[in-house]
């Protein structure tokens, strides 16, 4: 729905003036969601053991994606799949346009994915003439309201019943009481019309196996299914990032996915599509097309830590337990995607000229770098796009210097080791007699005069332990 | 796998940012944990339907005897008018259509026209798998196994026997991986999108039935 941003994604000014709704709702799904994934990890002793597993697969797959992709290529041109190549959301777009116009098709029926919505190909087909429906219930409402996405899993959380109620009256003509049963009800009942109607189906995919040239799909409502069994004409938006080797990997994958996305063991209805239907009374598209999207990601690969964005199976548990996202919800993040992997994907795609603000957009606490079903370093690379910030985006320093890392592991040690600490608390006062005036050390030598630029340092006392000491004494 | 197969500019920029000789072989990728062992087939049966039950379907054990039993009373708790069958050997031999028309429901062939099938109360079909862990069942497709049986009708029922039994999705997918489709269905259809109230029947099956036979000779 939202086209990409051109201009700065003003994140604080959006925070400003937030309505109330949007925390209340987006804490409820968050932590609905979270709970029920927790339950699901807590059943599974290996989780771990899993989620390393799934790391380290989606970083083999990654180092050797040229490979693996050119394997899916082929699969797929044998199972008879047209495949088509697009380096940006322009030539994806034009791909999917042409196949439209080549099959004269009138209505589309569309499953919610993230790889079209980056590429705003919705706007793309509205504008050239073509009937787009969404067909994800919240989907659905949200694009009946004109609206963005606020979440990832449950994109209408923030709309209550009785405003659903409101806009079925308003845009689809029927009286509805505010009951989610009977709101779904109607829905599904103009929905199926879509289904039954349309002439081509579109789709992202959750995976594609390079071994076989299958496309997985993963839903719980069954749209997935309907965009992809009835029409003739079936056309799939794959990022390239989104290959697994065979279906050993995958079954793992999935694993990790339905029990970290909604708290499932497996979502409701898992598709797995190799080639168009072999016989008529089989059902499936007769026609199938796969776009190959890259929009900006294999520059993403060049980098080891830029690289592991791209291991992201897109569950939404790093939003679910961000404390940032969970106040302000997904608008905020400007773009198709949001949260603690928002904030690291947009800045990626669009440059920090653009997503300036969201590297920010992290209290950097950790947690969604704890949950991460794969191991996403999304702290690591909310601080390289800090400095992405600060010194342009062809800034490949690491995110910290080896100097600072000495510094750092070093005072660990000492704040580790009584003896050395004393030590070093003996010793701090004399280091800094040559650079103390009086109260206080007004500047520092280079690297340390950072610190000093902005206010002088108070100098160093190290009379706790004494004091400590004393007080008890006269305790 | 040849360097020119695919000459186009995403291969080439991928290649370009690894830095890597294209055509090299692949190193094994990361082990995987090994995959759940089977209980017994009477404990494995027991996890499936309580799986199944846990994901809002609806179960029961039966045999050839009580088969009309079961149909009659799913025929008059869902108000089944037309069903739709499909042709595979087991429902053939249960002659599940036989009876359905018998008890007064009009039969539509499976492969129809997609319209007709969204009319049908009532679809009937044959799981070929059954992982009891998360109360899956995988169904493949086929002239004689339709896919839009077991999507267009309001109701789902899906037979099986305990052939069907595989502990693990990597069973599964070692079987599945070279047929042109499969889908694994874990309860009826569902979502949360409005207020986060769990609806079942959004788009797919509003219910799921699933019976299992006990294993010919028991
Ligand atoms: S970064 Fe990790 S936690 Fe966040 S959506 Fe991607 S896979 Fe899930």
């Amino acid at each position: 729905m939202s086209d990409t941003p051109t201009t700065p994604i003003e994140f604080r000014r959006y925070t400003q003036n937030l309505s109330p709704a949007i925390p209340i709702a987006i804490q409820q799904a968050t932590g609905q969601f979270f709970e029920k994934r927790n339950a699901r990890v807590a059943e599974l002793p290996e989780w771990e053991l899993l989620r390393d597993v799934g790391h380290r697969l989606r970083l083999h797959t990654l180092e050797h994606l040229d490979a693996y992709l050119e394997q899916a290529a082929t699969s797929l041109s044998a199972a008879g799949v047209q495949v088509h190549w697009a380096m940006n959301g322009a030539e994806a777009n034009a791909v999917v346009l042409d196949i439209a116009r080549q099959h004269n098709v009138k209505t589309i029926a569309k499953v919610k994915s993230m790889a079209t919505e980056e590429i705003a190909l919705n706007t793309a087909l509205q504008a050239a003439g073509f009937q787009i429906t969404e067909t994800d219930l919240g989907e659905f409402i949200i694009q009946l309201a004109g609206l963005g996405p606020s979440h990832i899993v449950v994109p209408a959380v923030h709309l209550k019943k009785e405003e659903i109620a409101q806009l079925f009256k308003e845009k689809l003509g029927v009286e509805a009481p505010p009951d989610p049963e009977q709101l779904t009800a109607i829905a599904r009942a103009r929905l199926r019309e879509v289904f039954l109607a349309a002439d081509m189906g579109i789709s992202g995919a959750n995976f594609l196996v390079a071994e076989t040239g299958t496309l997985v799909m993963v839903t719980n409502e069954g749209n997935g299914r309907m965009c992809t069994t009835l029409p003739d004409l079936h056309v799939a938006v794959v990022a390239i990032d989104k290959v697994v080797p065979d279906w050993e990997s995958l079954a793992t994958l999935l694993k990790l996915l339905a029990r970290s996305a909604t708290g499932q063991k497996l979502s409701t209805y898992t598709n797995f599509i190799t080639g168009p239907r072999k016989t008529k009374g089989e059902h499936g598209p007769r026609e199938l097309h796969v776009v190959l999207l890259d929009n900006g990601r294999s520059r993403m690969l060049a980098s080891p830590l830029t690289r592991e964005t791209l291991k992201c199976i897109r569950c939404g548990s790093c939003l679910n337990v961000c404390p940032v996202y969970k106040q302000v919800g997904g608008y905020a993040y400007g773009w198709f995607i949001s949260g603690p992997i928002g904030a690291v994907l947009t800045p990626q795609l669009l440059g920090t000229k653009i997503a300036a603000e969201l590297p920010y957009a992290s209290t950097l606490c950790g947690a969604c770098a704890e949950v991460c079903p794969v191991k996403v370093p999304l702290l690591d690379l909310l601080r390289h796009l800090r400095r992405r910030v600060a010194e342009g985006d062809a800034t490949t320093t690491p995110i910290v210097s080896p100097v600072l890392r000495g510094v750092a592991r070093g005072s660990a040690i000492a704040l580790g080791t009584p003896w050395l600490y004393r030590l070093g608390a003996r010793l701090m006062p004399l280091l800094q007699v040559p650079v103390r005036r009086g109260n206080w050390i007004p500047s520092l030598p280079a690297p340390l005069n950072r610190w000093t630029m902005v206010r002088p340092f108070m100098p160093f006392r190290a009379r706790f332990r004494r004091w400590w000491k004393h007080h008890k004494k006269n305790e | 796998m040849t360097q020119n197969r695919f000459p186009n500019p995403v291969l080439d920029a991928v290649r370009h940012s690894l830095g890597y000789e294209s055509g090299a072989p692949l190193p094994p990728h990361p082990l995987l944990p090994s995959a759940r062992a089977a209980g017994t087939p009477q404990a494995e049966i027991a996890l499936l339907l309580q799986e199944i039950d846990k994901v809002s379907g609806h179960t029961q054990q039966l045999t050839t005897h009580n088969l009309d039993t079961a149909l009659g009373a799913l025929v008059e708790t869902e108000n089944i008018r037309t069903a739709t069958v499909w042709n595979t050997p087991t429902l053939q031999c249960l002659d599940i259509a036989g009876r359905l028309k018998h008890l007064g429901v009009t039969l539509v062939p499976p492969d129809a026209e997609k319209h007709t099938l969204a009319q049908c109360d009532l679809g009937v079909t044959e799981a070929d798998f059954a992982i009891p862990d998360s109360g899956t069942l995988g169904l493949l497709s086929g002239p004689e196994k339709p896919r839009a049986v077991s999507l267009l009708p309001a109701v789902h029922l899906a037979l099986l026997t305990p052939a069907a039994l595989r502990p693990d999705l990597h069973q599964v997918f070692a079987e599945a991986q070279h047929h042109g489709y499969l889908i694994l269905i874990t309860g009826p259809s569902r979502t949360a999108d409005i207020e986060l109230t769990l609806t079942l029947g959004v788009h797919g099956p509003r219910e799921l039935y699933v019976w299992i036979f006990e294993s010919p000779g028991e």
